[in-house]
Order: C-alpha cells, then structure tokens, then sequence
C-alpha cells in the first residue's frame, strides 16, 4: 500500500533519481514523528502552564489573604485595648473641658500613637473619635464629621470590628480604616478607636509580579473595589463581581484572563488574581518558538544526514548505473570497483563477473569463427581441387572439338554454377535450396565427367525446409565422398540418394550410396572420431566428413553432426543431423 | 433710526433689572454676614512638632479661648519636627478649606510657598513661635527674638560678673558653644544675632554651633556628646529649651561640667527648666510667653476672619527673666508638664 502511494506521489511530481526518492523517503520518514512528537509535547506543556499558573495564582492570593489577616490581626490587637489610664484620663477631661490638666495626657496619647506608628509600617493613624466627632491622633486633636464616618463603616463577619471602604483621611491621604469600640469605665458613652491604614500597604500586600498584565485586587463582599492598582477604581463596582468572585476565566476590555480568588474570613474581603491569558500564551509562544527552532535543526540534520545517506547509498547504484550504460555500448572493459559486502556490492562483483564471462565468451567466439573461417577456407579448397578442374574443362574441350556445343554449354554453364554457389558470395549461411542445386550442378558434372555409371536422386519431403539456412559446402562434400569412395570403386551401376527431412524441429539430410561400403571397424572409428572419443593426429584422415562435422558443432552445437552408417559391399548412408534450437 | 430706537430700549430694560435687584443683592449680603456669624469656623493651630512641651501652654490656652468663642480648634503638626510632614499637614487644612491657621515655620521657600497658597484660597494665615515674614501672612505673634537674645546675653554677663569671671580680659577667650534647633528658623537666628552683638566687645567667642534638628531626644544627645569631648568649654548658650525637659540625672556630663563651673544660659522657662536651673545647671534663663501666643493669636484671627479687624503685623508678647532673685517665685508659678 505504502509502496503504491510512494510510487503515485514520485510519478506525480517527477521524480526519478534513486537519491532524490532517498532524499524523499528519508526527510518524510524523519520529519513526521518529529513533527507529531513536537505537537504532542507542545499540547502537553500547554496544559501543565495553565495548570501551573492556575495553582501558582491560588497560591498567591491564599498567602495574600493569609498576610492580609496576620495585619488586620496585630491592628485588631492595637486597637484592642483593656482600660487605659490616660485614654480614660483625657476622655474624661476633655468631656469636662479641662484642658489645663488634659494636656499632658494628650500628650502622652501623641507619643503612645507615634510610638505605635513607628511600629507597624502601613499604619497611617491612630485615632480615638468621641461620638460627636472631636478626635485625638498622631497628628493633634481636630473634629471630623462622625455620621459621614460612620456611613462608611460596616462590620466583618465575627461584627467586633468595622472597616471602611477606601477614602482620603485627615492629611488627604488615600486609607481605609479599621474601627473598634472602647468603653471607657469612667465615661458614659463609648468612643471609637480607629486605625488609618494606607493604602500602599495592600499594593505591597499584593505586589507580586504574574506579568506585565496580570494584576490583583481586593473587593469587599458587595463587590466594591478595596484595592485596585489602578486608583480609578477603588471604591466603584467590579465588573468581575458575580456573587462573589468564583475561579473562572474572564473576558475583560478584551482581554483574556484567568480570575483566581480567595476570600479573607476577618476583613469579609476577595483578594482576586487576575492573570493574563496572553502572558501565559506569550509564555507557550516562547516554548513554541524553542520548539520550532529545535524542529528546524534537527530537521536541518535529519536533511544532511538524508543528503550523506542518500549519496553514500545512491554513488555505488549510480557507479554500476554509468558503467552497465558503458558496457551497453560495447565497452566491456568497465571493472566496478565497490567495497564492503553489502547487496550493492554483491551486485558489482556480479556484475564484474558477468563482464568477464562475456569477455570469455567473446574470445570463445572470435576463436569459433577463426577456426569455421579456417574450416570454411579447407572446405572451398578441398572443392575447387585442380584435377576436377582439368578434368571438367578437358572433357568441355573434347565436346567443343565434337562440336557438340549444347553439351559444352550445358558444362560450361554448371561449372558457372558450381564455382558460384560454392562462394555464395562469401556468405557463410546459404539456403538450403541453393545447397541442392549446387550438389545438383555437381552431381550433374561427375556424371557427365564419368559417363552414365550411376544414377542420383534428390528427395525432399518437407518442402518448407528449403528455405532456411544452412552452412555453405555442407551437403557436396558427402556428396563427393560418396561417389569417389563408394560408387566408383564398386563398378557397377551407382545410385546416390540425397534426402531431406524435418524431425522434431531437426532438420536431417541422409546422403545414402549403394557403393562399396565401409568396414564396420571403420564406421566405429569414423563415428568415434566424430563425436570426439578418438583424437586423430592425422589431419587429412576423413577430411571432408570431419570437415562438415566441425563446422555444424561450431554453428548448431553438439546435438548437431554427422553419422555413418554402412554395410560393407552394400550401402553407405551419412546421416546429417542439424539441431536449430543450439544455433548461434 | 430703527437701531437707535432699540437701543433706547435695551438701555431701559437694564436699567429696570438693575433696580429690582438691587434690593436682592443686599439682602443676599446681609444674609451671607448672617451665616457667617452662626456657622462655627474652624482655625487650625500647627505647632513645629507635638513632641516639643514648650507648646502646651499655647495649646491649653487655644483651646480655652476656642470654647469662649465657639471656634472649632484643631491642633495639628508632626509628632517629631519634620518641615515636609508640616507643610503636608498644611496642604491638607487648605484642602480641607479650614478658615484660619495660625503656624511656627520657617521662613524658607518652601513654607513661603505654602502660606502664599493658603492666603490665596482665602485662608488666613498667621504665625506664631516661628515667623515666616517674605510670605503673605497675615500678622505675627511672638517674642522679640532680637531682644530675646539680647536680654540673654547681659543676663549671662551679670552673671559672668557675678562669678568674677573677667569677660573683657584681653588674651583670654571664654568659649562659647550655641545649641540651636534648625539655621533658618528666624525665631533662633534672631536669637543668636541679638545675643552675639550683646557680646560683640567681650572676649566671648563662639566656637561651635550645634543644630538639633528641634529634637528634644536630639539635642540631649548632643550635647552630653559634645561635651564629652569638649569638656573645657565655658558657656553654652541655648537658644530654646529642648534639653532642659530632662532631670538632672539624665545629663550627667552637664551636671558635671557645671558643677567644673561651666555657665549655661538659654532661652524657654518651664518648670522642669526651673528646676535645672536651682540644681545648678543652668544659671539664666530667659522665657517667652506660649499662653498669650494661644490665646490672643486665636482671638486676633478670629476677630479678623469674623469682623475684618485688622491686626498689627507683630504682636509681641514680652519676655520674662528666670534669675537667682526671682527663682523661687517661679517655681512657685509655673507648673509642671509631667509628660516624661
């Protein structure tokens, strides 16, 4: 499947070279799980951020919230007083307007209060109010409008102490205040001891740094905006407000945010997170550009490692590529040279032993040819022997000097013939028609030459065979064999049959004489010489059968080649056989 | 011809609306005047610091004289002196739109600035202790600083003389070291200027002046510090009280210096003062009166916000002398704070 696709998508786009495909394959097989691997981690990190900054904002506001009651805490405890002599002493004196005597205890009252400051950073004042607004502080004794404070106090949970919502104090300083209640022994009605706390101490309170965008702030159980770094607000509505302030992202002004809050049992307070969504994905943006950046380098090696592997695999296959085209055009004497024993290699000592099996096979060749050139040569000078051509033109001298000139022309005309055929041209392979009428044309001259002695017969049963091919001078020769070794010596009426036959795909010649026969010892000699069991030193012994046999092993294999057969003082009959399916 | 006619016309109709309202308008003054004199204004004393005892006079009396006139007094400054932290406090009351202050400053830029910003959104402002005079203030009340130094420094001679201590010895110098609060505050350089041309052909000569900040705890320290180190000097003149708010026992290295015969004057008589001075410590003493600064400073801005009376620029409130005549009486008069 994976094969077909890979096949389809190089069709596609036209590519063909083994390294681009390598290059392909590679970079596609290296970049996917990089790819996904990368994607899956980035998911991954993107959910722990979140949950990270989740929990680190929790825990933020938790130890805000726990530092905002550690300070309500240690105030409540300065304002928590048991009955003091010199707040008692002035309530009283003042009440009574005794001011000659109240002054020392204002005084002591200042240095108490100053003391108490210089103690507590964030605290502002400290301040006892009577109920019709005249009030001793750190900073003197002035008035101040009673009911108008009072409108702005409202009770925490436990209801033992008030706050205040932010406001600009005595010395027009922004504060929210913490009240109590005193109940002096000596006077009749209570007065209020109260603490200005600034409001830079809830800004230090929640000065932890989430981003450029990210922010806290505090609202009380309404909703209304304690603190807020941003001073417009205090005191308004948050927007944020949605009975209480629950765990939730928040679009804000257009902003993404992630609203984390808790809320503070003694002050009634939330004290909420605020962090920006775009800070924390600013933050996933630098682990996503990290990761893009190790993709790209280790993709950059994932190309250079493709680059050297395609190479290091693709120069042998190119190498045996360049030297097969080499060898294709006859240059057989390319030698790949590859090391190592891998299937590439393999390949190259196979391909060197190939081209060295066809160099051999060359040489076997050219040698084969050099030596049926040679037989060929033998064949045609052992045809054109002198004697039969003294003879022939003698006997055409002795007609024309009988003046019979039709026989003379007949001689003439089939020597012609003769010498023709026998060259063919110089062609090697003739048809076999031709090889019949040249042994026609030579039958026709010995009978001529030996008056009518003897008769031949020329038989061929399947005509098609006449026109394939055959070597030239295969069937003469015989031919001749028979009439000077079988037929002249026996002296009586000769008969030469030549028949042509097709067997099993093989083409078979039997040229059969009823001469004087061969030996049997002979025919076993000839046959073994032949088929190659008996060597024969004698070049000229058998010549002519030899000859023709050689020349058909050369040419057809060695299925091809003669057989004899005789019976001594009857018969002789040489069969050729001629194999088509072990020619050249 | 037609735009004449009509502007006969307009002419009238203004003249017409003008005579209606004129009615109206006084009516609307005296009711204004009504209002004023009903509503309970509000001046704001603010003391050079809270911690400094030589106010309480002022302050005890400001309020006596508050409650004789309904006027809601509001006593205010830093616990320690702090010239930022006052003129923050400053700020406030003209953010507060008060009616009147009535301050101890100095006369620098600063303070210059915020009194010129408190008159101009019509606040009246006074001084008291401390004169501010390059500023826009409506009047002052105080001491003769000069002469204050001055009287200070012939009561040092009587008693230079007293102790047969040659002052116009040629050759021999009696040292001198000043303590002051603060250069600047015109109140003590006053002080130091009439005290120094009192002494100019005397061989007194100043060798140090040392500031304390107007810092009582300051100033203690300093000074047993100085004379730690410089235990030979003659006189030490102070030009206010802010050592003298510690027993004897506090001062060791005064006490002993004294009891070498070191002569010690300074300006500020309060009760623990007088009491320094009969152990020995001290020898001449000069005192300005804080209860009449309370008293008549309020009553002069309240007469000015309510009924425009024009104070004088300088009210003086004299000086009395604490010597060894009238020692005694004096510790018989004045009585003590009690707030260490």
């Amino acid at each position: 499947m994976f094969n077909k696709f890979f096949k389809k998508l190089f069709n596609r786009i036209e590519i063909h070279t083994i390294r681009t495909k390598l290059i392909i394959s590679f970079l596609i097989i290296g970049l996917l799980p990089i790819l996904l691997s990368g994607l899956l981690s980035f998911n991954i990190y993107r959910g722990a951020i979140n949950d990270r900054i989740s929990d680190y904002s929790q825990e933020m506001v938790n130890r805000m919230e726990r530092d905002l009651e550690d300070y309500v805490s240690e105030i409540e405890t300065f304002l928590s007083r048991e009955q003091d002599f010199y707040i008692n002493q002035f309530i009283k004196l003042t009440q009574a307007n005794d001011f000659r005597n109240n002054r020392k205890y204002a005084f002591r009252i200042w240095e108490d209060f100053n003391n108490l400051k210089q103690m507590k950073p964030g605290l502002e004042d400290i301040a006892i109010t009577f109920q019709d607004g005249r009030r001793i502080s750190s900073y003197g004794t002035f008035s101040i409008d009673i009911n108008e404070f009072k409108n702005r106090m409202y009770s925490n949970l436990s209801g033992d102490i008030f706050f205040t919502p932010p406001y600009s104090n005595y010395l027009q300083k922004e504060v929210i205040t913490i009240v109590s209640s005193y109940y002096p022994e000596i006077a009749e009605e209570n007065v209020l001891i109260s603490a200005d706390i600034d409001l830079d101490v809830l800004a230090n309170l929640t000065d932890f740094n989430l981003g450029e965008k990210s922010y806290f702030l505090i609202a009380d159980q309404n909703g209304d905006i304690v603190y807020h770094p941003d001073q417009e607000k205090i005191g308004k509505r948050s927007l944020l407000y949605s009975d209480g302030f629950p765990n939730r992202k928040v679009n804000l002004n257009g902003e993404q945010y992630i609203l984390t809050s808790t809320f503070s049992k003694s002050t009634g307070w939330y004290i909420i997170s605020m962090a920006s969504a775009d800070e924390v994905e600013a933050e996933l943006n630098y682990i996503t550009d990290i990761t893009v950046y190790l993709t790209l380098v280790v993709l950059l090696i994932i190309i250079l490692l493709t680059v050297y592997l395609s190479y290091s695999l693709s120069k042998p296959i190119q190498k045996l590529q360049e030297l097969t085209h080499r060898a294709s055009e006859n240059d057989l004497s390319v030698k790949i040279d590859i090391s190592g024993n891998d299937e590439i290699a393999e390949l190259g000592q196979s391909f060197n032993k190939m081209i060295r099996r066809i160099n051999k096979l060359m040489e076997q060749n050219v040698r084969e040819q050099k030596l049926l050139r040679k037989l060929e040569m033998e064949s045609l000078d052992n045809q054109i022997k002198p004697h039969f051509i003294y003879n022939t033109l003698d006997l055409i001298i002795g007609l024309l000097e009988n003046k019979d000139f039709d026989r003379a022309t007949h001689m003439v005309e089939a020597l012609g013939k003769f010498f023709r055929l026998s060259l063919s041209h110089g062609k090697e392979m003739v048809l076999i028609r031709n090889e019949i009428k040249h042994v026609k044309n030579y039958l026709f001259i010995q009978q001529f030459r030996h008056g009518e002695e003897y008769e031949y017969i020329i038989d061929i049963e399947d005509f098609e065979i006449m026109e394939k091919h055959i070597p030239k001078l295969i069937l003469q020769p015989i031919v001749e064999n028979a009439i000077y070794h079988g037929l002249l010596p026996a002296e009586k009426n000769g008969l030469v049959i030549v028949k042509g036959y097709r067997k099993n795909k093989n083409i078979y010649f039997k040229i059969a004489d009823n001469g004087v026969g061969i030996p049997t010892a002979k025919v076993r000699e000839i046959n073994k010489i032949l088929t190659g069991e008996l060597k024969t030193d004698d070049q000229k012994k058998y010549f002519g059968l030899r000859n023709v046999d050689q020349r058909l092993k050369l040419m057809y294999g060695g299925s091809s080649g003669l057989t004899v057969e005789s019976i001594e003082g009857e018969k002789t009959t040489v069969i050729i056989r001629i194999d088509q399916r072990g020619g050249k | 011809m037609f735009a004449q006619k009509n502007k006969i016309l307009i002419i009238f109709i203004l003249i017409l609306i003008t005579f209606f309202n004129l009615p109206a308008a006084a009516e609307n003054i005296d009711q204004q005047e009504d209002q004023k004199n009903e509503q309970e204004i509000t001046i704001a004393y603010v003391p050079r610091s809270l911690d400094n005892p030589i106010f309480l006079d002022a302050y005890e009396h400001a309020q006596e004289k508050a409650i004789d006139l309904g006027i809601n007094l509001e006593w205010v400054a830093p616990f320690a002196y702090d010239a930022e932290e006052q003129i923050d406090i400053i700020e406030s009351l003209i953010a507060r739109k008060v009616d009147g202050m009535v301050i101890s400053v100095n006369n620098t830029p600063e303070y210059i600035n915020v009194i010129n910003k408190a008159v101009e959104a019509g606040i009246a402002v006074a001084t008291f202790d401390a004169d501010a005079p390059d500023s826009k203030r409506l009047f002052h009340i105080g001491i003769n600083n000069y002469k204050a130094g001055r009287v200070t420094a012939e009561g040092l001679l009587d008693v230079l003389k007293n102790n047969n201590i040659d002052y116009r010895q040629q050759g021999k110098y009696l040292n001198t070291m000043i303590m002051t609060g603060v250069r600047g505050a015109l109140n003590l350089d006053s002080r130091i200027e009439g005290f120094l041309d009192r002494v100019e052909n005397t061989n007194i000569r100043v060798k140090d002046i040392i500031e304390n900040q107007d810092s009582v705890n300051l100033s203690v320290e300093l000074l047993e510090q100085y004379l730690q180190q410089n235990p030979d000097i003659d006189i030490i003149f102070f030009v206010g009280g802010w050592p003298f708010y510690v027993p004897a026992e506090a001062l060791p290295n005064f006490q002993k210096w004294a009891e070498d015969g070191g002569i010690a004057v300074g300006i500020d008589i309060f009760y623990d003062a007088l009491l320094l001075q009969k152990r020995g410590l001290l020898q001449y003493l000069v005192g300005q009166d804080m209860a009449t600064m309370g008293s008549k400073g309020l009553s002069t801005l309240y007469n000015y916000i309510m009924y425009d009376a024009l104070p004088q620029e300088y009210i003086e409130t004299g000086v009395e002398v604490a010597n060894e005549q009238n020692l005694e009486r004096l510790l018989q008069t004045h009585r003590p704070w009690r707030v260490k």
